[in-house]
């Protein structure tokens, strides 16, 4: 059986789920997206009956980049429209009249348009694209499959497609980071196996004979989040003509299961995938070896394992039971050890090339993302001790931490790996402009500080103000007053935000130049068995 | 595989190499190791001492035998117990001596503020001057009396609302259950505005004042100033629901029945004593 057949075993369920939703659908935006995915289906099939199944024999020994392109394409675009949607909401923070008083605009549906283009359409599209780049380059093998990664990368996209276009009509299973109906979770669950399958058939034909560790940790995050994607999102649909769904779980369990899966998205796709991503752009990028392998083996295993129990210290002080809060708790601190263990093995690895950290934006992007890494993760495990949640939780420090770890440390590492990815696949001499790039660090460390910093200030100002009291036990603030008193931290927070955007910008203009510029090199592409 | 020295670090390498990339061989540093130790001794000491292991349907207690909730039941019952001492004055004091004792009135007016914005100024507003539909708390207009006793019942028991004492209070939909002919509805509505001296239709107003006299003078009174039981002054300045034709002739059509809550479970009897207070001490604030 050819790889064309399981293809089309993928395609065609998809196609079918797709004209059932524009048959059966009574939901208007509901059969719009039961159209875009039949449309995204016809259009596989064509692809596959044409190209992708025909191409060039995929045993010569050249990468398959195209695919690659496409995902780094993907991830500036969806980082765009990310970036935008979150700088909206911050400015509709400072000023509660932006919504236009229409629901499609309102908070909580733009909310979620922000952190499923962040997360899912930039952070994971910049994961798949990497991993698949790393994974060629360290196993020495082309990626297995004619049309498998052109599918993954396809279907992938379809999902954010359908999550963000479902959110301004009303559609979302309110599950914070996991919105998405089960129509858009069964493409994303088949398709996410599918990548699974593509990395381990790259990995089993590997011409190296060990498995280098960015491969360890993109296969974590490959992995672990198939399993929470998958038990998060169980549900039982209403009915083919509905987009709703009832989650299979109620009540405390829900809860934990939710938090279980949104600690492990932050542990595994903006961790250990990054991760993944550093210990391949960091080492390459400046030209020396990796601290110590020693190192690498204690910060894997030990955030792979930890990470996992951690979930519930977002449920510190609720109806959690207290012994699950107490191992949330307790394990969060142990994860401090292996995440910083990660931070030295980055920043060691730059000894004897710290020169080029000054040279080099790409470089400078990634050394500021480890100590950003660094930054979050003391703070996180910080955060996890009960005493100093019943400070920081349902505060804007909170926002203010993931802003840390996601601006800092995701968005940096993945700026510094693009402006040496872009010109490696596009096989240009280097980045379009390498002053742009260096404005764009300083623009975006500019915005990163003042948007952590105005959160951090808003978040213990109104814990601190919502624990005042007088002699006798009486509030001393209103609610409303700590809400007036956020106003100057809210307009900080909106312009900083503005700066990260204003970077994006230049990130994606210096990537347009770079790839319409002349084609410098050659030979980049060739693989070289392994002796 | 080729073992290396890297002349920098002055360590050796592991010897394996993916795409030029190499790894030394550096021992984990002590500190790592050190913190693994320390962090995990932490953590069981953790375990040790509060609920953390699961036993099957129970789970381990710790040395402390308590919960953060056990502790925070506690320490609420505490401070109620310092409350209720250090507020005696105001629980024992009457309404009536309290309002005019200008210790009290420092000594609470700044909590009353904060109880009446949590809870009550979405409604009325933060300056208490109410919206479209909720009364202006510091006029000189109320439905039920400015009794302190009167608002006192208000806010524990509401107006319409899901209780046995509730004040119950209804304009009824003259309009829309036939209850009146639509002229007359147009007469009465041009004598409504006549008794606050708007502009209005002085011959329809004068057909309007019997109708007034028959179908609304029980409840908003004869001359229309209002009896005290709900129905609001007509002759004033102030509206809870508007005051134009087009706002008079819809809650004529339509009637009203505003709802207020019940605070007599939601608040402590200190705490809606402080609100009563509040209301007067804020309107001398206005005459201020």
């Amino acid at each position: 059986m050819t790889e064309r057949f399981f293809s089309f075993l993928v395609v065609i369920p998809i196609l079918a789920l797709g004209i059932a939703i524009t048959s059966f659908g009574k939901d208007t935006g509901y059969v719009a997206h039961g159209w875009i995915i039949v449309a995204f289906s016809i259009f596989a099939v064509k692809r596959l009956i044409n190209d992708w199944g025909t191409a060039k024999s995929e045993k010569t020994l050249t990468y398959n980049d195209d695919v690659v392109k496409i995902g780094i394409i993907a991830a500036v675009t969806w980082a765009i429209i990310g970036f935008v949607a979150g700088d909206i909401l911050a400015w509709q923070l400072a000023i509660p009249s932006l919504n236009a008083d229409t629901s499609w605009s309102n908070f909580g549906r733009l909310r979620p348009i922000h952190t499923t283009c962040v997360l899912f359409g930039f952070a994971g599209n910049a994961l798949i694209a990497t991993s698949f780049y790393v994974v060629q380059r360290t196993s020495k093998a082309r990626l297995a499959g004619k049309t498998m990664p052109w599918m993954v990368m396809l279907y992938y996209n379809l999902f954010v497609t359908l999550a963000v276009t479902g959110y301004p009509l009303g559609i979302t299973q309110s599950r914070e980071y996991a919105e998405p109906e089960w129509y858009a979770d069964l493409i994303l669950l088949v398709i996410w196996i599918a990548y699974l399958v593509t990395y381990l058939r790259t990995l089993a034909r590997r011409a190296e004979p060990h498995i280098y560790v960015a491969n360890w940790y993109y296969l974590a995050f490959i992995v672990v989040i198939a399993v929470l994607h998958l038990v998060n999102n169980l549900a039982v649909p209403v009915s083919i003509s509905s987009p709703q769904s009832y989650s299979l779980f109620s009540g405390v369990q829900d809860a934990m299961t939710q938090w279980w899966y949104g600690h492990n998205s932050a542990g595994f796709l903006l961790t250990a995938g990054f991760l993944g991503m550093l210990y391949y752009f960091l080492p390459k990028a400046a030209d020396r070896p990796i601290y110590s392998y020693r190192m690498s083996i204690i910060g894997f295993w030990g955030i792979t394992f930890l990470y996992l129990w951690v979930g519930s210290h977002h449920l510190h002080y609720t109806a959690l039971p207290e012994w699950v809060q107490v191992l949330g708790m307790t394990m969060s601190v142990v994860l401090l050890v292996p995440s910083w263990a990660s931070v030295f093995n980055g920043l060691f690895t730059l000894n004897g090339a710290w020169d080029k950290v000054r040279t080099d934006p790409a470089i400078r992007f990634m050394m500021v993302a480890v100590l950003f890494y660094g930054l979050a993760t003391f703070e996180g495990s910080f955060m996890a001790l009960k005493p100093v949640n019943a400070l920081s939780h349902y505060t804007d420090w909170t926002v203010g931490h993931v802003h840390a770890g996601a601006l800092g440390w995701v968005a940096f590492l993945t700026f510094g790996a693009m402006y040496k990815l872009v010109p490696w696949v596009w096989q240009r001499e280097e980045i379009y402009s390498v002053k742009l790039a260096s404005i764009h660090f300083w623009v975006a460390l500019l915005g990163t500080f003042i948007y952590v910093g105005s959160m951090w200030n808003s978040g213990i100002t109104q814990s601190l103000m919502w624990q005042t009291y007088d002699g006798d036990g009486n509030f001393v603030y209103a609610f409303i007053d700590t809400v007036i008193a956020m106003k100057p931290y809210y307009w900080a927070r909106a312009i900083g935000g503005l700066l990260f955007l204003i970077g994006g910008c230049l990130l994606a203009f210096n990537i347009y130049m770079t790839v319409q510029g002349p084609r410098a090199r050659a030979g980049n592409a060739v693989a070289v068995p392994a002796e | 595989m080729q073992i290396e020295h890297d002349e920098v670090s002055g360590q050796k390498t592991t010897g394996h190499e993916w795409d030029g990339i190499k790894e030394l061989d550096t021992p984990v540093p002590k500190w790592a190791k050190w913190a693994y130790i320390i962090t995990s001794l932490v953590a069981l000491g953790g375990w040790i001492l509060y609920p953390a292991i699961p036993l099957g349907s129970d789970f381990t207690r710790g040395l402390f035998g308590t919960t953060s909730r056990a502790n925070v039941l506690e320490a609420v019952k505490e401070a109620e117990v310092v409350r209720e001492k250090d507020e005696a004055d105001l629980i024992d004091g009457d309404l009536y001596d309290l309002v005019d004792d200008p210790t009290i009135r420092a000594k609470y007016e700044s909590a009353a503020r904060v109880l009446f914005t949590d809870n009550c100024a979405a409604c009325h507003g933060r300056d208490l001057k109410g919206q479209t539909g909720f009364p202006n708390l510091v006029d000189d207009s109320w439905l039920f009396g400015d009794d302190l006793d009167e608002i006192e019942w208000t806010i524990r028991y509401g107006i319409n609302a899901n209780n046995d004492d509730t004040r119950y209070s209804e304009m009824p939909a003259f309009g829309r259950d036939e209850m009146l002919e639509q002229a007359d509805i147009k007469n009465v509505a041009e004598y409504v505005l006549s008794l606050s001296g708007a502009e209005h239709d002085a011959t329809l107003a004068k057909a309007g004042s019997e109708v007034f006299e028959n179908e609304c003078s029980a409840c908003h009174g004869e001359t229309g100033e209002g009896v005290g039981i709900g129905a609001p002054n007509l002759t004033d300045s102030f509206w809870i629901y508007g005051g134009t034709r087009k706002d008079i002739l819809e809650t004529l059509e339509n009637g009203r029945a505003g709802h207020m809550p019940s605070w007599d479970k939601r608040l402590k009897d200190a705490d809606i004593k402080k609100l009563v207070l509040y209301l007067n001490w804020s309107k001398d604030n206005g005459e201020d």
